[in-house]
């Protein structure tokens, strides 16, 4: 026989017991054609693009499901920065363009779609500002349209004119979100080392680099690699690294295989395979279960940061030699809201915003789904996306935030978004003001890439 | 390897009780699956069978052939999975 029976067992277990799932199969669609001076004319051809390339998107994935018996949780379509388009309009607003592309997602069948971003690490363009003035707008107007702005690189620096102009726009957002809890900022990332090739939603779009469309894969697992854990004792960092690493190998070719299959099926390339963990609200599909079955009596306490770096390597190992190409953000989600275990180390009083920020340094993607008092100020906001921001800038990697200022609410209330995006406590943040410092206006220079203490 | 060949793997799995090899096998025949390989154990009280089949030859969709399977399933109380075999080939074989 060419498997044995608890090889086949281990593969079903993984998915029935162990909520093992392909997280996202993720189209990536560019939309330059679609370019035009009249928005709504610009929106017609958006519309009918993304409903003729990502046509087949869901009933593949469906097939897809069946015949290999694991679930894709989501199908989703990410496109080229909507802001490109937005140079050439001559009307102020890209509003109809996150209409259309809202309805394309209807039409489709799709939970979410994203691109309605910019990119402004270096300087604004009229395009890039009409698509920012018109987040609040996109976002509650639309139901399944997320939004990403990148602020900051590498080698750029940080565009702190765009960080205090997009902690403006979560504040917006939240508020005219008021009877949602503030929605709509869990539809909107601000970056800094934005990927092009992200599958995974709200910071997902096309990169300029990209061809004409691709196929991105996003795996899950959390509760795979808990379960490994759950049935292994007393094992040394080597031994629990490489346990991680072969769960991660395994869940990544399967990635791998839909991935190809997928390509293959609709004609489009395959793309990348992001490594990433995913946790979402479900009962033991959490990073933190597993930060937790490591040995830290609750997700927060010191060690943690180092559990996490931990994690978030052997995941990257076992996954990059399963994968014909890695990409996207690979590295383990530590959402707040989306992650019962974070919510329960917070509530517990294990984890504050200051060692979350710390876990931020060491894995993908940043402060994630992480709802704030709804007074924080926006010279507040500001900061933490210039701090985030910073740590991504010097370190070379992507970082990230979806901060939610959910409006009434205080420190310690609980807010609950439903769905994917989950509840949790709000988290309290620091009192005193940055706002001599955020406001300064300019950028903050590109870091020396050398000496690297 | 003959290319032609769609190769099917078959597991059930329940509290192990007389006929679920039976009807289970009946209804691959009926579709006319071809079973290639078969591995079985009762492991405690529990019934695990697998089976490598070929499913080119199949009366039947592949979707039409795991509802008759489900079904087939249901009846015996047994749980029932039908996955092409590449899920387990990419997962535990380089």
């Amino acid at each position: 026989m060419l498997f044995s029976l608890e090889e086949v067992i281990e593969t079903i277990s993984a998915v029935g017991v162990e909520t093992f799932d392909i997280r996202t199969v993720s189209c990536g669609i560019n939309i330059l054609s679609c370019t035009d001076s009249d928005v709504n004319k610009c929106a017609e051809k958006v519309y009918e693009k993304v409903v003729r390339v990502a046509r087949d998107l869901v009933p593949t994935a469906r097939i897809l499901e069946k015949k290999y018996g694991i679930p894709i949780v989501n199908k989703r379509i990410s496109v080229t920065p909507v802001s490109m388009l937005a140079n050439a309009f001559t009307e102020p607003t890209a509003v109809p363009i996150a209409v259309a592309l809202d309805n394309a997602a209807k039409e489709l069948g799709i939970d979410y779609i994203a691109g309605f971003g910019a990119l402004v690490q270096k300087g604004f363009t009229r395009g890039d500002q009409i698509l920012i003035n018109s987040i609040p707008d996109a976002l509650c107007s639309t139901d399944r349209v997320c939004s990403s702005v990148n602020i900051g690189s590498s080698q750029s620096g940080i565009n702190m004119d765009g960080v205090y102009r997009m902690a403006e726009i979560v504040k917006e957002a939240a508020e005219r979100s008021r009877d949602k809890n503030g929605l709509a900022c869990a539809k909107l990332v601000v970056f800094c080392n934005a990927v092009e090739d992200n599958p995974f939603i709200a910071g997902s779009f096309l990169g300029a680099g990209e061809a004409e469309a691709i196929l991105n894969v996003g795996i899950s697992g959390p509760g795979v690699v808990r379960a490994a854990l759950e049935r292994a004792h007393n094992l040394s960092f080597g031994e629990l690294s490489e346990l991680i690493k072969k769960v991660s190998f395994k869940i990544t070719r399967t990635g791998e295989l839909i991935g190809r299959e997928a390509s293959r099926m609709m004609g489009i390339p395959f793309g990348i395979i992001d490594l990433s963990l995913a946790p979402t609200p479900a009962e033991g599909d959490s990073i933190s279960d597993i930060l937790e079955l490591m040995g830290l009596e609750r997700t927060g306490c010191h060690g943690t940061t180092a559990a996490l770096a931990m994690l978030n390597d052997a995941v990257k190992k076992g996954g990059i030699m399963a994968a014909t190409y890695a990409g996207g953000l690979s590295g383990a989600f530590i959402p707040v809201t989306e992650d019962a275990g974070m919510c329960r180390a917070i509530v517990d009083g294990a984890l504050n915003i200051q060692k979350l920020e710390a876990m931020t340094c060491v894995c993908s993607v940043g402060l994630d789904m992480v709802a704030i008092p709804g007074d924080t100020s926006v010279d507040v906001i500001a900061g933490i996306i210039a701090d985030e921001a910073a740590i991504g800038m010097i370190n070379h990697k992507t970082t990230a935030c979806r901060l939610i200022p959910v409006p009434g609410m205080k420190a310690g209330d609980v807010v609950d978004f439903g769905g994917l995006l989950g509840k949790g406590p709000v988290m309290e943040v620091g009192r005193h003001s940055p706002a001599v410092f955020v406001r300064r206006g300019g950028r903050i220079p590109a870091p020396v890439h050398s000496m690297k203490n | 390897m003959n290319n032609n060949k769609e190769q099917v793997v078959i597991t059930v799995l329940g509290a192990n009780k007389p006929g679920i090899l039976a009807g289970i096998t009946r209804t691959i025949a009926d579709s006319n699956v071809n079973v290639e390989d078969v591995s079985q154990k009762i492991m405690q009280d529990l019934f695990a069978l697998m089976m490598m089949t070929d499913f080119s030859s199949a009366n039947c969709s592949f979707e039409d052939f795991q509802s008759r399977m489900q079904a087939m399933g249901d009846q015996l109380q047994v749980k029932v999975f039908i996955q092409h075999e590449d899920v387990f080939r990419y997962q535990h074989r380089l």
